[in-house]
């Protein structure tokens, strides 16, 4: 914070004297490693204090029991016995949606997947990154010719991007409540989507139906994001490749396949590892258009045992949640360095 | 769009039997597959076009609609009631919401971009020990999800936590219902974007330019503040739009960390769920304040379109 302090009196006053010029010429006098963590100091304070100090303090909480009685935060120190408890289905009783499925000996081995906060954030993670990725790519496609109004069609496509989380749940709720829109009706009577047989006539208070839709909002939220990083990958390819590609006789469908998706496919790969790891967390559109009694995510979880207040569960089920993202992380970035990108 | 080139070879068939326009159309569509391309273009245009605006137009058929005749609607508003964009002020004070999102985003963007701009020039033009590992430290910050920042901060800012010096033990100050809360997550949540974004542009100035600054005897921060920052005036934008909206648009912490009423700090995310009512559902006026909301975003969008494209990809590609 000192170094904001003095940035803003040299930036300010030419003049040199007292205690301004002895911290001018302080600072003239650092080595470059020295006044590279200077200035590097706040930013360091902040997420030290802001990011690194809680992520060590959930950790730790994960350590203890929950608070019986009394106003203690917590109980007393358990050990590992918070991930033992989570992972073999202990914990349950006191989570408002189980951490695992039910594995059981039949096809297909688990039941309950939908009342499974690690099952349905992966559903919602495979489903929604997949679909945005394809759309994307199309949008990508579109975005990537000449016409007229090309900027206005590139404003269309990002301004989704750009929609609060809790307007977009809004706007998704408002259109799949019952009986409002030509989408969902009632039983008696059904609408176009309940014909379509695709969801039922309360699709938000139905797990898998709110899903599916939240997924679907999702993708129509966030393609945009995909799609300009592609964009963007197609246009730093070598335009050239294309004229001699044409010159050989390569049809469209040639030219794509074998220049434009395999030199943008490591753009994709980083895309979607982005999507990944924020898919990973997904909270609010779920808070906004179903709420996490139906659709339980990690984040969910986390939060309604935090409320409950559950401190030491919630801080274990948040710790393995940044562990998963941190797993999903590295098994990218293995990837990526085995393939020299 | 698939059935076209199936029917283009049904089509070519017999050239001599009599053909309909869309036998002519087909005929001509295989000797210039151009035009089937162009066609394909346009229809595929035309269906991401309606997908993405047809939520807004949704919005406005609902919005315009009264509340009493929303049942079934179809694709036009029942009835014309604009009255609803008062109406949604006097039921939920919408407007104070969102100037707690104006400040909330400001203040959040001002300081990260101090503190990126200073980052960014240290990872942009110094050379130190360390940098590889501080780089890969602040974007690994950036992956962990928010959750698992959660309880320790509401404990941090509700004055819960007591921090030792010695043998004095203090508590931190109740910060709760105050801006600080989000302010503070925010920035650091949003700040490696913009250092990664800052560390491009900075790093794009050539030695030149800093080191006749320096000559002419300027100190290093002035160095920093009167000519890199100046010419990478687009780069600087570019982190504080990003920074701006991504304020804007965050859920979680603006959700969680105040007590949801417009005088304790509450963004529109409070404001957008205060229209549930406990006796009645106002879809109209859900409506209108969504519309409301989206606006300030979607003229940013209209008028900062390049520098979003550019900071997104920029930042997400540095790697």
């Amino acid at each position: 914070m000192a170094t904001e302090q003095q940035s803003g009196e040299t930036f300010s006053d030419t003049q040199r004297s007292g205690p301004y010029a002895s911290a001018v010429n302080w600072m003239e006098s650092l080595s470059e490693t020295q006044f590279a963590y200077l200035l590097l100091t706040p930013a360091l304070v902040l997420l030290g204090v802001i990011a690194v100090y809680p992520l060590v303090s959930t950790f730790s909480m994960s350590l203890f029991a929950d608070r019986l009685t009394g106003t203690a935060r917590l109980g007393e120190f358990v050990g590992l016995q918070n991930y033992v408890d989570l992972f073999t289905g202990a914990r349950n009783y006191a989570l408002p949606s189980q951490f695992l499925p039910t594995f059981t000996s039949e096809f297909p081995f688990v039941t309950n997947i939908y009342s499974s906060a690690l099952a349905v954030t992966l559903i919602f993670t495979v489903f929604s990154v997949l679909f945005e990725t394809l759309i994307g790519f199309g949008q990508a496609l579109i975005l990537d010719q000449d016409f007229r109004g090309r900027r206005w069609v590139r404003v269309a496509i990002i301004i989704p991007w750009a929609v609060p989380i809790v307007i977009q749940g809004m706007i998704w709720y408002l259109m799949f409540q019952p009986n409002i829109g030509f989408l969902v009706g009632t039983s008696e009577n059904p609408a176009l989507l309940n014909q379509l047989g695709l969801i039922g006539t309360t699709p938000l208070r139905n797990t898998a139906d709110a899903l599916f839709l939240i997924i679907v909002a999702d993708v129509w939220k966030t393609s945009a994001f995909m799609a300009l990083l592609i964009l963007a990958g197609m246009q730093s390819i070598d335009r050239s490749l294309y004229d001699v590609a044409k010159v050989a006789g390569a049809s469209r469908w040639q030219q794509f396949k074998l220049i434009t998706f395999p030199l943008i496919l490591p753009t994709v790969l980083v895309a979607m590892l982005f999507r990944t790891i924020d898919a990973m967390r997904v909270y609010g559109i779920i808070q906004t258009m179903a709420g996490c009694q139906t659709v339980p995510s990690l984040s969910c979880l986390v939060v309604t045992t935090f409320n409950t207040p559950l401190y030491g569960t919630s801080a274990t089920v948040a710790f393995v949640t940044a562990g998963i993202i941190a797993v999903v992380v590295s098994v990218y970035i293995v990837n990526f360095a085995s393939e020299g990108i | 769009m698939a059935s076209e080139t199936p029917g283009a070879g049904i089509g070519s068939d017999d050239p001599d039997t009599e053909q309909g326009p869309l036998g002519r159309w087909v005929d001509s569509a295989i000797k210039n597959p151009d035009r089937v391309y162009r066609a394909m273009f346009y229809v595929a245009m035309l269906f991401f076009l309606v997908t993405t605006l047809f939520p807004f137009y949704w919005l406005l058929v609902l919005a315009l609609t009264p509340n009493n005749l929303i049942a079934n609607m179809g694709l036009v508003p029942k009835g014309f009631n604009p009255e609803v964009f008062i109406a949604m002020f006097e039921r939920v004070p919408f407007h104070l919401y969102m100037f707690n999102s104006f400040v909330l985003g400001i203040t959040t963007t001002v300081l990260v971009l101090l503190i990126a701009s200073l980052a960014g020039y240290v990872f942009g033009r110094l050379r130190f020990p360390g940098k590889g590992v501080l780089m890969l430290g602040i974007l690994a910050i950036s992956y962990f999800p928010p959750a698992a920042f959660l309880i320790p901060l509401f404990e941090l800012f509700t004055g819960n936590t007591a921090i030792s010096i010695g043998m004095v033990t203090i508590s931190t100050p109740d910060l709760f219902n105050t801006p600080a809360p989000m302010v503070f997550p925010f920035s650091a949540l949003f700040l490696p974007l913009s250092i990664f974004i800052l560390t491009t542009f900075y790093g794009q100035i050539p030695d030149g330019l800093e080191d006749a600054a320096r000559v002419e005897g300027t100190t290093r921060l002035g160095a920093l503040f009167r000519v890199i920052v100046p010419l990478s005036a687009p780069g600087v934008a570019t982190a504080g739009v990003l920074t701006f909206i991504s304020v804007y648009n965050e859920f979680f912490f603006s959700f969680l960390m105040n007590n949801g009423e417009a005088d304790s700090w509450a963004p529109i995310v409070a404001g957008i769920l205060k229209y549930q009512g406990q006796f009645d559902t106002p879809y109209n006026l859900m409506a209108a304040a969504s519309i409301v909301g989206v606006l300030p975003v979607a003229i940013l969008v209209i008028i900062a379109q390049e520098r979003i494209v550019s900071g997104l990809t920029a930042g997400a590609l540095k790697e």
